[in-house]
């Protein structure tokens, strides 16, 4: 089944690195040129459900001290998020291909 | 704390519990994070405030739907499987005990069906009743008139101000020349118009018919800005008298009837009372008339006539409605003292008629619903005080559960729970059902809408034909659910908010009890006191009703047959043409089989047409003009008492010879014989009166004093002149038949027709129907009175009866003991009676106080009753007390009979 795309955003900012909320919300304006502004109250909706539905979890680690800003909350992908965050990335690889057999691709 | 940061804090507020808990603290962060990005980008403050609120608005609300729905569905789930769902995280949120406390009242209902089902009608007929009549009261009173600038729309009348003026008529009719005076000198007016209705004769046409219309000065079209939707309106200038413009404008609803919305209708031509007219509009319609009360006012006519084409001699002296639009800078205040100035030069104008005379405004709103206001407000009250009745019945019966409980919350609280848990869940209940009979009341509401107006609507209270449940009528009633769930649930949950601990566990767990009883009494005391007021004010109605019945008329309306008709003027020209025809048509319908004897009256009395004239007595000196005593003028035929059975006192009627050449007769009434000639004998003496031209009539008889408009109203003066003298062209023929009045119906008309085949007539009726109409308000107030004093009384003895039954029931241990140590059942079932009637009697009295109190507020709607008239508040107050002996009856019996066995092996 599909991911919505601000969940798939979610899983992918968190693939690399724990984060905390806002700076998901940087790492997507990134990662899309900033063609995709999604606000906090989205953000954190996306994010509720998926704490609820074990994707994701509050991290108790913290990064080094000097980046650190106490305050913050810190969200890492869990195994059954990577589980899913693979599975789609295998899905959108499927349509790609597709789209690549009907030349729909302008990128190599 | 930054701004931002404060902002993010009351922003994520918004979010449900559950959300705030898990991510609350990072969200509020990001918000403040962005806020502070875009304000870092150069952003106005406004903007990235505005953007944050958006966010939260549209996701917290998302949030809201959610977490509802999965509540939902937890419930669902819970009951599939019996136990409930093992979610982890899952907490004691508000949502999650509302959700059990629903539960809860859900459950108690389903066991105990009875009670729910009682609780939830009888609070459901409340509400509906209230809805109904609110919306009713809400239609006719509340509602603006249904044009532009209604509030500014007033009538212009004129008031007899001197000593002799007529009693019951107050409000008199506009002279057109008075009309034209107020018209040029008022400065308070944007325009002002005359209008008055009139049957008018359609000819030319396969069947002659008769129309409603409207003769109107142009004005009138702009004081309601009506528009046209085909062709023009005709203009002020076009119907003052002198110009002959041969113009009319139809309604609507006629150029879809006659002319099928075709637009040849304008410029079409319609003979209209003999005379040609040119159509040259159509009227656009303004609303639907049938959800206006009284669709006679301004609007609703079939053709529009200008006022110089109004049958008269004379416009000037013509009467007419009038009415006005105020400028928008002028009030009711500088618009009656225009009035006042303007009245006292009409006076020094017009000696003749306007001397004693004023001229005064009501607001257009007043004029045509102000009559109608006590009787509404008395049902919108009646309705209000049953509702109050049936939600205190509820009340006590929530209480009594919820004493039951105590015992068993105060375990709970002296273990830990929370004591507000039991007050919850009767809040909760008390909410539940107010909803659920709310829903239902709406529906019950709108049916009674339909039965309500489908009566005969009743003179004097002027109910659209359709009503709308509209949006002020949707808030009223669940302003009404927020007080019902707030009387219903406030009395239980105060009396349990703060359970005495100690007391309640030291009475142990027998059913000894007596927490709650002197609430249980304050509450059913309430009820048999709001219901002896509903019950004496009915009485009072009932009373008034019968009275009005009783009033002698001083005629006897059965068998008789009536109807009216008028001659067109173009075609009887000369009085002698007009008597001739009436003449030749007494004879045929005297011929016509089942008619004892026919006569034609100017006014067929409780038909609503009437006239009125000064007079003077000959030989004496005449009072100052304008000041000449008033009477009630009627212009009969021979023969018009015998068939109306009117007693002729003394003298002689009117005969055939009393016709245009002989001299001119008059016979009076007793009460005007009275007062012209007091101590004297009236035959033979003469009157003038200005309608009956100079030359003085001679009396030649006296009759009985008649009601002529209702029932109610005080002995007039009455002046009787003969039809063959004074003929008009208006006329209606009153017959006394031998068998039911309306067999004779087309007889009659074949008669008439057989004279002038082009003469329609209209308003075939009997005469008692007149009668028994104009009693209509008195009727449907005390019958509507009546069910809703009813149902009071029926709510307060079930009331009595559960408050007795359960004390009794939480004495039966007490009771078993006396019994057993030797009491008598007698003095025990004395004992519960005592104690009913003590409460029967405290609250009979407060009741008979309300009911005086409200009876002066009821005292506008009455008649030949007093308010406090002692022998309905007596029987009113006996009514109750056999209602609520009868309903301790069984409760007493009940623990006369108590086997003290088993009473004691209860435990």
């Amino acid at each position: 089944m599909a991911l919505r795309p601000i969940e798939f955003h979610i899983l992918l900012a968190l693939a690399a690195d724990e984060r905390h909320g806002y700076s998901i919300l940087q790492e997507v304006a990134e990662l899309t040129d900033g063609d995709l502004t999604i606000e906090p109250g989205t953000l954190y909706r996306a994010l509720h459900r998926m704490l609820k539905d074990g994707w994701v979890v509050e991290s108790a680690r913290r990064p080094a001290a000097d980046l650190d800003d106490e305050r913050r909350r810190y969200y890492r992908l869990t195994p059954l998020g990577r589980r899913v965050a693979t599975a789609e990335a295998d899905r959108l690889w499927r349509l790609l291909a597709v789209a690549r057999q009907h030349r729909l691709l302008t990128r190599a | 704390m930054t701004p931002d940061r404060r902002l993010a804090w009351w922003l994520v507020w918004a979010y449900p519990p559950r959300f705030r808990r898990d991510v609350g603290l990072g969200l509020v962060d990001a918000l403040e994070d962005r806020m502070r990005a875009r304000r870092a980008a150069g952003a106005p403050a406004a903007i990235i405030w505005l953007r944050a609120s958006v966010d939260t608005l549209r996701n917290a609300s998302a949030e809201w739907i959610d977490c509802t729905r999965d509540a939902v569905k937890g419930v669902r789930d819970n009951d599939r499987r019996g136990r409930p769902s093992g979610h982890p995280n899952r907490g004691r949120t508000m949502i999650d005990k509302l959700r059990q406390d629903i539960k809860y009242a859900i459950r108690t209902w389903t066991r105990r069906p009875a009670f729910a089902l009682v609780a939830i009608l009888t609070l459901a007929i409340g509400i509906g009743a209230n809805t109904a009549m609110f919306s009713v009261v809400n239609a006719v009173l509340l509602r603006p008139l249904p044009y532009a600038h209604a509030d500014r729309l007033v009538t212009i009348w004129g008031l007899a101000t001197g000593p002799q003026a007529l009693s019951g008529n107050p409000h008199m009719l506009v002279a057109y020349q008075e009309y034209r005076e107020i018209a040029r000198q008022s400065s308070s007016f944007d325009a002002v118009a005359m209008w008055f209705s009139q049957s008018v004769n359609l000819t030319g046409v396969s069947e002659p018919q008769r129309l409603i219309g409207s003769f109107v000065t142009g004005s009138f079209f702009d004081v309601l800005n009506l528009r046209a939707e085909r062709g023009r309106l005709f203009a002020e200038a076009d119907s003052a008298p002198g110009t002959v413009k041969p113009y009319v404008v139809i309604s609507h609803d006629l150029w879809q009837q006659r002319f099928e919305g075709k637009d040849a209708a304008v410029g079409a031509t319609m003979t209209l009372n003999g005379v040609p007219l040119t159509i040259v509009g159509v009227l656009a319609p303004v609303f639907d008339v049938r959800t206006v009360p009284s669709e006679g006012w301004f609007v609703g006519y079939d053709v529009y006539i200008p006022a110089a084409q109004f049958p008269a001699r004379n416009l000037d002296t013509v009467s007419m409605l009038s009415v006005g639009r105020l400028k928008e800078s002028a009030t009711m205040a500088t618009a009656q003292a225009d009035l006042e100035v303007i009245a006292r030069r009409l006076q020094t104008l017009f000696p003749q008629t306007n001397t004693n005379r004023t001229i005064i405004a009501e607001s257009a709103h007043e004029s045509i619903i102000g009559q109608s206001r006590t009787a509404l407000f008395l049902l919108l009250g009646a309705v209000g005080a049953v509702l109050l009745i049936a939600c205190l019945n509820v009340s006590n019966l929530l209480l009594a559960r919820a004493i039951d409980r105590q015992r068993e919350i105060a375990l709970r609280a002296a273990l830990g729970a929370s004591r507000l848990a039991v007050t919850r869940q009767l809040i909760v209940e008390a909410g539940l059902l107010a909803v659920v009979s709310t829903t239902a009341g709406l529906l019950i509401g709108r049916w009674a809408l339909d039965a309500l107006t489908m009566l005969p609507r009743p003179q004097g209270v002027p109910i659209p034909q359709q009503i709308a449940l509209d949006t002020t009528v949707l808030l009223f009633t669940i302003g009404t659910a927020i007080v019902v769930a707030l009387v219903c649930g406030l009395a239980p949950a105060v009396r349990t908010s703060r359970p005495d601990l100690s007391r309640v566990l030291q009475a142990g767990f027998r059913r000894g009890s007596a927490t709650g009883s002197r609430t249980r009494d304050i509450l059913a005391a309430v009820e048999v006191a709001l219901s002896v007021t509903l019950v004496a004010i009915c009485g009072l109605l009932v009373q008034s009703l019968l009275a009005v019945q009783r009033a002698p008329l001083g005629f006897d309306p059965s068998n008789v047959f009536t109807l009216e008709f008028r001659l067109p003027q173009a075609k009887y020209r000369t009085p002698e043409e007009i008597a001739r025809f009436f003449q030749q048509a007494i004879e045929r319908v005297r011929a016509v089989p089942g008619v004892q004897s026919a006569a034609l009256v100017r006014a067929v009395p409780f038909s609503g047409n009437w006239g009125n004239t000064r007079y003077t007595v000959e030989g004496r000196t005449p009072p100052a003009k304008g000041s000449e005593p008033q009477t009630r003028y009627h212009i009969v035929t021979p023969d018009a008492f015998r068939t109306l059975r009117i007693p002729l006192l003394r003298g002689r009627d009117f005969t055939d010879r009393d016709d245009l050449s002989a001299r001119h007769v008059a016979i009076v009434n007793e009460t005007l014989a009275r007062t012209a000639f007091p101590g004297e004998d009236a035959i033979g003496r003469h009157l003038t009166s200005p309608d009956a031209g100079p030359e003085p009539l001679t009396i030649i008889g006296i009759v009985g004093d008649t009601k002529h408009l209702s029932s109610t109203e005080p002995p007039q003066p009455q002046l009787y002149v003969p039809h063959y003298q004074f003929p008009l062209i208006f006329a209606s023929l009153v017959a006394r038949t031998s068998g039911p009045p309306m067999n004779v119906s087309n007889d009659v008309r074949r008669a008439i027709w057989s004279v002038d085949k082009d003469q329609p007539m209209w308003k075939m009726r009997p005469l008692d129907e007149l009668v028994a109409a104009s009693q209509g308000q008195p009727l449907f107030l005390a019958t509507l009175l009546a069910v809703f004093a009813g149902i009071a009384l029926l709510l307060a003895g079930v009331g009595i009866y559960g408050v007795m039954s359960y004390a009794v029931a939480q004495r039966t241990h007490e009771i078993g003991i006396r019994l057993a140590l030797g009491a008598s059942g007698q003095r025990v079932l004395g004992e519960v009676v005592a104690r009913a009637a003590r409460l029967t009697g405290i609250a009979m009295f407060t009741g008979l106080v309300l009911a005086v109190a409200a009876g002066r507020f009821v005292a506008a709607v009455l008649f030949g009753v007093r308010p406090s008239d002692p022998s309905t508040l007596a029987g009113a107050a006996a009514l109750l007390a056999i209602v609520s002996l009868a309903a301790c009856y069984l409760p007493a019996r009940r623990a006369s009979r108590v086997d003290p066995v088993v009473a004691l092996a209860e435990e």
